[in-house]
């Protein structure tokens, strides 16, 4: 199967693997340094300076401290339900969208496109944003975190220039056999979508996962806030910069629990794309089959 | 077992509505089994709620029994102290909150914004219109225009005839406190909040420098008094104990309140000035001598390198193992929290406060840092609410012999005993059981630590600084002139307000930004002169008026 | 005889395409309520909006917000940070994903290739808060960036604090955060890429960079050509979040932007109007550059985003 591989191509092989091993470790190693610092002993990451390769004595005091925070638990819930509803709900937004976007020969398309794009580099401001919301009763709700956001447009033109690379001559035979645009959509263009779709679902569940401005602006009752609003509260009461005013006096958290709160709030969410990948593999195998 | 305790009190919380009493968990310092007990206690509060009478006159303001006999329900927003969010995701989840409901008879629903998004969160519901009962907010200082706008606005109401009425206990210590009247008005006379108020001096100087001690003795040094002591202490710290940053702040939070800058008898803001007028610090002379000590000592090592970047839990590192000399913050949760946190390994850790210095040797200083007795944090009734009389009731209830010591102690038997006639913190707040820090389970039974409406109480300190050395901040900390110098809370003319803020704010960015040049040496002193006329051409003239004008209504009232 | 035929028209598009419109009312919905509802609202931007009064009975303050930003003293200054912070973005952060993917795509190894992709996604999941915190960590006179400086015979400041290196840092930081999660999008792409066309390339004795040049640049060029165009199109539009999480008084000079600054002065003083006007001005300058990059590209590569 294979020709010879000239020096040049070697060279060029060996020095890949280095720069992306290079590029993975700088990636790697804030994740790790947080992970190590998390299980740290308290005080001996204090007076440690440098950097940070193996845990400081070890200790998980920090992590039972923070599941000891109600709020760690109750985000979970939150987020978990806005994760799930709202990745579910987006996806069957933006594909609708996408489909309608990616057909040929359609009147409207275009202005409508238009119209849709402009959204991308125009808004109305918070005020009349908030306000909207208000008037649909979607403030301190949940809801109001996943239908004012179905849609991101970015995504949406993402998947619309994946649906058109699919060929017509599939859908246009499921046409001629009387097929509708539902069912060629939901029949034919999602299940040859998977790849993308997989994207999607990262795409929408990271966005959502480390949303936290929109939540923090209409939720009043703690008991519904997402964990990125619990965690961005424990991070930023060190620093009365981010706070504004009304920082003020309370003791400094100490750096092993602002670790293990990170790590908390980060590892879930990671678990994700692993699960995701094998749709990775595939959207490779569809491309191939493609003539 | 937490969670099944939290969600029996949610039914709870419901199914006491009408009759607003509200159980508190009885006895005990462990609350986590409580459940089944303030089942009980709830029923048993029942009649004793129904027993209180209310009775309403006119003209002079009438007593109210408390618990209050119909209560009723109220929305009350307020930001969550961290040290209660730590624990709690509800003020009324708290000790506090749930005496605070039994003792008044009220229902209150409390709303809470997320923390670092209070303003955010705030303006919004401004806009929105359908606002809380009752909101705590600093109407002064956040609500542009101040609070004589925000009852222009329609946002609150004015309360001249509500404590009139309704509030005989404010009224009576308002009554006994003109100083304190005159600063929950507005200049027209408008009252606007129940005022959260620092009862005593000692409870008005919060911040302050502390430094090493044992490394003091060590080096056979004096505690410095002048700046050229400081100067000499702070070298020693770097040459002879090896202090990577022997002076060690977080520049953000105490920028403000450097005692290095009282040294030299100059501030950071607007000030009073000898002759009673306002003038702006950072144009002054002795801003510039300032800067030219900071800078020496910046160039030398004497301070942080990273100064401007720091945050709280950076200098708690640096000032807990050896890095770092001596500091800038709070009594308690800076300072009295390094000396424990240190000692666990270094027995001979110890930090004493030091006075503002100054220039000359025995000279008194005249500069300092000290709160307004009013620090600007007040419950204000909205014109959302329906029941004026009822929130009225409940705010007042703050300023009674019974809601002071709530607010103040928390409940008696639990949280503080009665000792020789004053109250005194029992072991489920001074070692509580739980292994929460101390600031945390005061916030548990009481608002002593943060604020709310109601009158603080200096035995409060007194308790909360447990150290000997720590004790002593308030006395040490005091700069005898600092009154006399220190901004209250004036409130500009509404159609000035925008033009002060724009001003204002133009010019405290470009004096935040030089003022770090000028210490860190990447722009020279020589162009002070050019510095000073380019806040001049952003129209500090103007702003100065708009102060002036401020501060002679204010001084009218 | 037009109006005739594009009745004609209509009517034939309808009848063909019913279903289709059907299909994409709710997302039209979803568009008008949350997207255009709002817009009208941007009119607050002539107003000295007064939440309490509305936009009805707000005053009408004509361009006064604008000249209010115009006059600014830090106007040259934010519009000068603004845009070279977004073009150090666009010319070193646009391309680091595509070069990513490319590298990514030319390695064999499976397990090497979907471990390296798994990790570099890694920064992507952290939030910014976090993310910033650790940054400034790092950026620390003491931190690990001032150690490799050493190393290298450097001498050690904090770096946090001088303006010279708060852009680098921004975009470095951004790069670092993004460049695994931006690449999947090219990935996907170039696994699209049809295999046979490396084969008959190969056995043109085409080498590797050839490849590179004559089938897989051009198989994800629409991609990169898209993507490209919406970057541009935001070029105004940089959040405060980072800016205010990673500057300090002493960065001002290069590091204040009009995002942060509308958030210092606008945001938190209720000053709404002011706020809007300067958003309504960034809209307007991200239309324009949006339609002009979308117009090279149509004239140059036939792709664009409409």
């Amino acid at each position: 199967m294979k020709v010879r591989i000239s020096t040049g191509e070697k060279v060029f092989r060996v020095c890949n693997y280095i720069i992306l091993t290079l590029v993975a470790l700088v990636c790697l190693y804030p994740m790790w340094y947080v992970a190590v610092a998390s299980v740290s002993d308290s005080n001996r990451l204090m007076a440690h300076s440098g950097p940070l390769l193996k845990p400081l004595g070890f200790s998980i005091a920090s992590y039972a401290k923070v599941f000891a925070n109600p709020m760690i638990v109750k985000g979970y819930g939150n987020t978990l339900f806005i994760l799930v509803v709202g990745v579910f709900l987006d996806l069957i937004m933006t594909s609708l969208g996408a489909y309608f976007l990616s057909r040929k020969g359609v009147m409207f398309k275009k202005p409508i496109m238009m119209l849709i794009m402009f959204t991308m580099f125009f808004g109305g401001g918070m005020i009349p944003f908030y306000l909207t919301l208000r008037d649909l009763h979607l403030t301190n709700s949940r809801w109001g975190l996943i239908i004012p956001f179905l849609i991101s447009t970015y995504n949406m033109i993402i998947l619309r220039t994946s649906f058109e690379s699919i060929p017509v001559s599939l859908t246009e035979a499921a046409q001629i056999d009387g097929a509708g645009h539902f069912t060629v959509l939901f029949k034919i263009i999602l299940p040859l979508s998977k790849s993308i779709l997989a994207v999607m679902v990262l795409y929408y569940g990271v966005g959502i996962w480390n949303a936290w401005f929109w939540a923090s602006a209409i939720l009043r009752d703690r008991e519904l806030y997402p964990l990125q609003v619990v965690l961005r509260e424990i991070l930023i009461s060190n620093d009365t910069q981010a706070m504004g005013s009304g920082g003020g006096d309370a003791e400094a958290i100490a750096m092993s629990i602002k670790y293990a709160t990170i790590m908390v709030a980060t590892v879930p969410i990671l678990f994700v794309y692993p699960f995701l990948q094998k749709y990775f593999t595939a959207g490779v195998m569809i491309g191939a089959v493609k003539e | 077992m937490r969670k099944s305790w939290k969600k029996g009190l949610a039914v709870l919380t419901t199914a006491a509505m009408t009759t607003a009493a509200l159980a508190g968990c009885g006895g005990g310092n462990s609350s986590t089994t409580a459940a089944p007990e303030s089942t009980t206690a709830a029923s048993g509060e029942t009649t004793t709620a129904a027993a209180g009478e209310e009775t309403t006159a006119g003209g002079e303001a009438s007593e109210a029994t408390y618990p209050l006999a119909d209560g009723g329900t109220l929305t009350y927003w307020l930001q969550l102290n961290p040290n209660v969010s730590a624990n709690y995701t509800n003020l009324g989840d708290t000790e506090l909150g749930k005496q605070w409901q039994k003792e008044t008879g009220v229902t209150l629903e409390f709303q809470h914004p997320a923390a670092g998004q209070v303003k955010e969160q705030f303006n919004l519901l401004v806009a929105d219109g359908n606002l809380p009962d009752i909101m705590e907010y600093q109407w002064v200082k956040d609500y542009p225009g101040g609070p004589e706008k925000a009852i222009r606005d329609g946002v609150i109401i004015s309360l001249n005839d509500v404590i009139d009425q309704y509030c005989p206990n404010l009224k009576a210590y308002l009554a006994e406190h003109p100083e304190v009247d005159k600063k929950i008005k507005t200049d027209d006379g408008n009252y606007f909040a129940f005022p959260f108020i620092r009862g005593e001096e000692k409870l008005r100087v919060t911040v302050g420098a502390f430094i090493r001690s044992d490394w003091l003795e060590e080096l056979g040094l004096e505690v410095p008094t002048t700046i050229d002591e400081w100067h000499t202490v702070l070298t020693a710290f770097k040459d002879e104990k090896g202090a990577e940053a022997p002076f060690c702040f977080d520049w953000d939070n105490f920028k403000k309140n450097n005692i290095v800058m009282y040294g030299h008898n100059a501030m950071y803001d607007y000030y009073i000035d000898d002759d009673g007028k306002v003038q702006y610090g950072p144009v002054q002379d002795n801003f510039k001598d300032y800067l030219a000590t900071m800078n020496q000592w910046y160039s030398e090592g004497l301070i942080d390198k990273d100064i401007a970047t720091l945050n709280g839990d950076q200098v708690t590192s640096k000032m807990t193992t050896d890095k770092a000399g001596a500091s800038i913050g709070w009594a308690a949760s800076r300072m009295q929290v390094f000396i424990t946190t240190a000692q666990t390994t270094n027995p001979d850790y110890m930090l004493v406060p030091t006075p503002v210095p100054t220039l000359e040797k025995g000279a008194t200083p005249e500069y300092g840092f000290i709160e307004d007795s009013f620090p600007d944090v007040g419950a204000a009734i909205t014109t959302s609410c329906k029941d004026v009389e009822l929130a009225a009731r409940l705010l007042d209830y703050g300023y009674s012999e019974a809601g002071h010591n709530m607010f103040n102690f928390g409940e008696e038997g639990v949280s503080y005993e009665m000792k020789d006639d004053v109250p005194t913190y029992t072991d489920a707040v001074l070692n509580n059981a739980d292994g929460w820090p101390l600031a945390q389970s005061l916030a548990k039974y009481v608002r002593a630590n943060y604020n709310g409406p109601f009158v603080q109480d200096g035995n409060y300190i007194e308790q909360y600084l447990q150290l000997p050395t720590v004790k002593e901040c308030p006395t040490v900390w005091l700069a005898p002139g600092a009154e006399k110098h220190t901004m209250p809370n004036v409130t500009p003319l509404q159609d000035e307000s925008k033009e002060l803020a724009t001003i204002t704010n133009e010019i405290g960015t470009y004096v935040d930004e030089m003022v770090l040049k000028f210490i860190f040496g990447t722009e020279s002193l020589d162009k002070w002169d050019e510095y000073v006329q380019t806040i001049q051409n952003m129209n500090l003239e103007r702003a100065l008026e708009i102060e002036n004008s401020a501060l002679e209504r204010y001084n009218a009232r | 005889m037009e109006g005739n035929s594009f009745k004609v028209r209509l009517r034939k598009d309808f009848r063909r395409n019913w279903s289709l419109y059907v299909l994409v009312l709710p997302v039209l919905i979803f568009y008008a309520v949350f997207m255009y509802k709002p817009m009208y609202g941007a009119v607050i931007a002539f107003q000295d909006y007064i939440p309490a009064r509305g936009v009805s009975g707000s005053d009408w303050i004509g361009l006064a917000n604008f000249q209010r930003f115009f006059q600014s003293t830090y106007f040259v200054r934010l519009m000068r940070n603004t845009i070279l912070l977004s073009l150090y973005s666009i010319i070193f952060g646009f391309p680091a994903p595509i070069i990513l993917a490319l590298l990514l795509n030319e390695v064999k190894n499976r397990k090497f290739k979907s471990l390296t992709q798994t990790i570099t996604y890694l920064p992507h999941f952290i939030s910014l808060v976090v993310a910033c915190g650790m940054i400034k960590d790092f950026c620390l006179s003491t931190g690990i960036f001032n150690d490799i400086i050493v190393l290298f015979g450097g001498e050690r400041s904090p770096l946090l604090q001088n303006p010279a290196y708060f852009r680098t840092i921004y975009t470095a930081s951004s790069i670092w955060q993004e460049v695994g999660w931006g690449s999947i999008i090219y990935l996907s792409a170039l696994s699209g890429v049809d295999s046979q066309l490396y084969e008959a390339a190969s056995i043109d004795g085409a080498g590797k960079w050839k490849q590179l040049l004559n089938v897989t640049l051009p198989s994800i060029l629409p991609t990169i050509i898209i993507m490209l165009i919406l970057r541009m199109g935001s070029l105004m539009s940089l959040g405060y979040e980072k800016t205010i999480l990673l500057y300090n008084s002493s960065t001002y000079e290069t590091a204040d932007i009009i995002s942060s600054y509308v958030y210092r002065i606008g945001l938190l003083e209720q000053d709404w109007g002011y706020s809007t006007a300067i958003g309504l001005f960034n809209s307007v300058i991200n239309c324009v550059l949006l339609v002009i990059t979308n117009k090279i590209s149509k004239k140059c590569t036939e792709t664009s985003l409409w």
